[in-house]
Formats: structure tokens, sequence, C-alpha cells
């Protein structure tokens, strides 16, 4: 008792971030609350979130929009990201308005062996030419996923998913692309872009085929 | 087919549970309270600060009116579109400079309209529910606390990686909401 709570031992921290409690909170909740969340492939969150994780072609396609913001630096490393979304979004609207779009799995292909390419060589053109590449393969995408999007109870849920992994996806892709920074990190992303445009190629041949 | 702003999802908690998870499970009212938080903190002025209040308050006040109407009101597409609207000027962010364009009290008053209309349909949408008065306010606190954590800790002035990273969200709701409006137009509610 004589010791007492030794400012040391106990002492608060001087600034409460409200974030990290949210997000156990978050983690803690009831499972209830999604337990008729609807988990089918049709629709609901898990669905959306997966859905382009589980793509090969649109997921490199998605992390090689972030290497490349990487390569080319800022504000490409923000805007191309920023960006992508919504034009994607504008793919998917066109798609469920039934707007035909030809060439969609090749566009889709060639955005992987496109992009690729661009990280390989460490290609730079103005931030102009390089939003528009990667926003017309973002219809491509775009197209392709809304068509997909389901009849299902929880839409929005679904879409927000969606949206979210392709986000977190060019996340990866900005993440790994600071490994430039590093010694030997610069050649380790340009072995990322040819990975991503070989298997931009090989998707070119099956749509081709 | 249930709407995107219709209806309960039973938890097991009861109806004030059932409608603090509507605000996650049916998320448009979260996207529109989330855009305009993030809005308000771009803003940075000291409008924002009254956020956590208002917006409950008025949502609930819609809610509450909405119960009242008996049907439900066929206004998804305005709502989703609104929702968008607000996401892309999130996503815009410094080149709109809305908070130098207009005061604080009409962007206040603003965001309680929109919260309003939000309240409106929601509550329309839970007309006849038999838990529908709890389930309101429980949305409404969860939205509280939502707002209130949100301005805590994005209280400006933002280092400019966090500053992006609003803008991203701004854009991610546009997206969200821009799918959904497709979705809306080829499955009429």
């Amino acid at each position: 008792m004589g010791q007492g709570w030794g400012p040391s031992r106990w002492a608060v921290p001087r600034r409460l971030s409200p974030l990290p409690p949210a997000l156990v909170a978050a983690v803690l909740a009831p499972a209830a609350a999604w337990a008729h969340a609807d988990l089918q492939p049709g629709g609901g969150f898990v669905a959306g979130f997966l859905h382009p994780i589980s793509g090969l072609d649109h997921g490199v396609a998605m992390v090689a929009v972030g290497l490349w913001g990487a390569v080319l630096g800022p504000p490409a490393l923000w805007l191309l990201p920023l960006a992508f979304p919504p034009v994607m979004a504008l793919g998917g609207l066109l798609a469920l308005l039934e707007v035909p779009l030809p060439g969609v799995e090749v566009g889709i292909a060639l955005s992987g062996l496109v992009m690729g390419l661009m990280v390989l060589f460490e290609v730079k053109p103005p931030l102009w030419l390089a939003a528009l590449i990667v926003a017309t393969f973002a219809v491509f995408h775009g197209h392709a996923h809304g068509a997909e999007l389901p009849a299902g109870a929880h839409a929005l849920l679904y879409s927000l998913a969606f949206v979210i992994a392709t986000g977190l996806l060019h996340l990866v892709g900005i993440l790994l692309g600071e490994v430039r920074r590093w010694p030997g990190g610069r050649a380790l992303v340009r072995l990322a872009g040819a990975g991503v445009a070989l298997v931009g190629l090989w998707f070119l041949e099956r749509a081709l085929a | 087919m249930r709407g995107p702003l219709a209806h309960l999802v039973p938890t097991g908690l009861g109806p004030w549970g059932d409608g603090m998870a509507r605000l996650v499970l049916q998320p448009l009212d979260l996207l529109l309270l989330l855009a305009l938080v993030l809005l308000a903190v771009q803003s940075g002025r000291p409008w924002s600060d009254r956020l956590p209040l208002v917006l409950p308050l008025s949502w609930l006040v819609g809610g509450l009116a909405g119960l009242g109407v008996g049907v439900e009101l066929p206004l998804a597409l305005p709502c989703t579109a609104i929702v968008t609207a607000i996401g892309v000027m999130v996503a815009l962010g410094p080149v709109l400079r809305l908070g130098e364009l207009l005061n604080d009290l009409l962007l206040l008053t603003a965001a309680a309209g929109l919260n309003l209309l939000f309240g409106l349909v929601a509550g329309s949408s839970l007309a006849g529910h038999g838990g529908a008065l709890p389930a309101l306010l429980g949305e409404a606190v969860a939205m509280a606390v939502v707002a209130a954590l949100l301005l805590m800790a994005l209280a400006p002035p933002h280092p400019r990686w966090l500053a992006l990273g609003l803008r991203v969200v701004g854009s991610w709701i546009a997206a969200s909401g821009l799918l959904m409006l497709g979705w809306l137009s080829r499955h009429p509610l």
C-alpha cells in the first residue's frame, strides 16, 4: 500500500485513440448479428469481399495498379488507387444497365499484361496517360464484375465489400512497391511486375483461344 | 425481395439490438453518416462538432415520422444517388473546397435534412413492425456512437497520409453507390 499506484506502471496514455477499442468491439461483436446475412455465393459481405480476391486475373491486375503507382511515385501513387474504384464501378454500372462492352475478357487479361510490363520496365508516362490506361482497364474489370452482381438481398453489402477488397489489393500493391526503397527491392518489384505480366499473358491466351 | 433500406434482420438481441445491427447490415444510413462525417472533418470547421448530436436526432425524427407513413417509401434510388454524390465530394476533397463555399449553418442544415430524409425512409420501411420504435432508437444510438468515434479519431489537422485516406474512403463510398445504382436499375424494388 505504501508504494501506491506509481505513475511509471499505471500511467494512462496521454492521448487515447478510439479506434483500437472500436476494432476490438467489432471483432468481439456477437456473431448472431451476421447470422442471417446471406453468405451464399450470390450475395453478402463475405461473398463480395472474396470475389475480387478469388479471381486471379482481377487480383493480379489490382495489385499491379498499386505496384505501378509505387513505381510512378506521388501523385500517381495515391491518384491511381483513388480513381480506380469509381471508374471500375462505372463499368459495373454500364453492365448492370446492360450496355454491352466487347472484349471484356481480353481487356482484363491485357490489363494484367500491360500493367505488369509497365512495372517490369519501370515505364513512367505522363500522369494523364497513366490515369487513362488504368481507367480504361478499370472499366473492363468493372463491367465483368457488374454483370456478376447478384440479385440477392444484400447488394449494397456485396458492392461495398467488393470495392473494399479491390482497394485493399491496391494497398497490397503499394506496400509491395514500397520495398523499392530497400536494397534489392527494385529488382523484387520488377520481378513482381514480370509475374503479373505472365499471368496476364496466360489469361490473354485463354481469352483468345 | 428485400430492398437496401428495408426491414430488420433478427439478431436475437431484441428490437434494440436489431436496430443497432441494421446500421451495419443495411448500410446505406451508415454510408451517409460516414460520408457526412468525412466531409465535415475535411472542411475542418466547427460544424463537425455538432454532428454526433444532429445526425442521429434528425434521423430519429425522420424515422418517427416515417413510422406514421404506413407504407415503404420507394426512395432507394434517390437515397443511393445522394450517398454516391457525397462520396464523390469526399473523394474530390480539397479540390471542391466545400467549406469555403458554404457557411457552417447551411452545411449543418443540409446534413440534418439528408438524415431526416433517410430516417423517414427507414421509418417507413419499419412501419407495422412490432419492435419498430426501439429499433429506431437503437439505430440512432449506434449512429451517435459511430459519429462520435469517427470525429474523435479523425479530428484535424490530418497528416498527409490520413487526408489521402479520407479521400480514398470517399471514392469507395462513391464506387459502392454507383454499383448499387446499377443494381437498383436492374432490380427495381
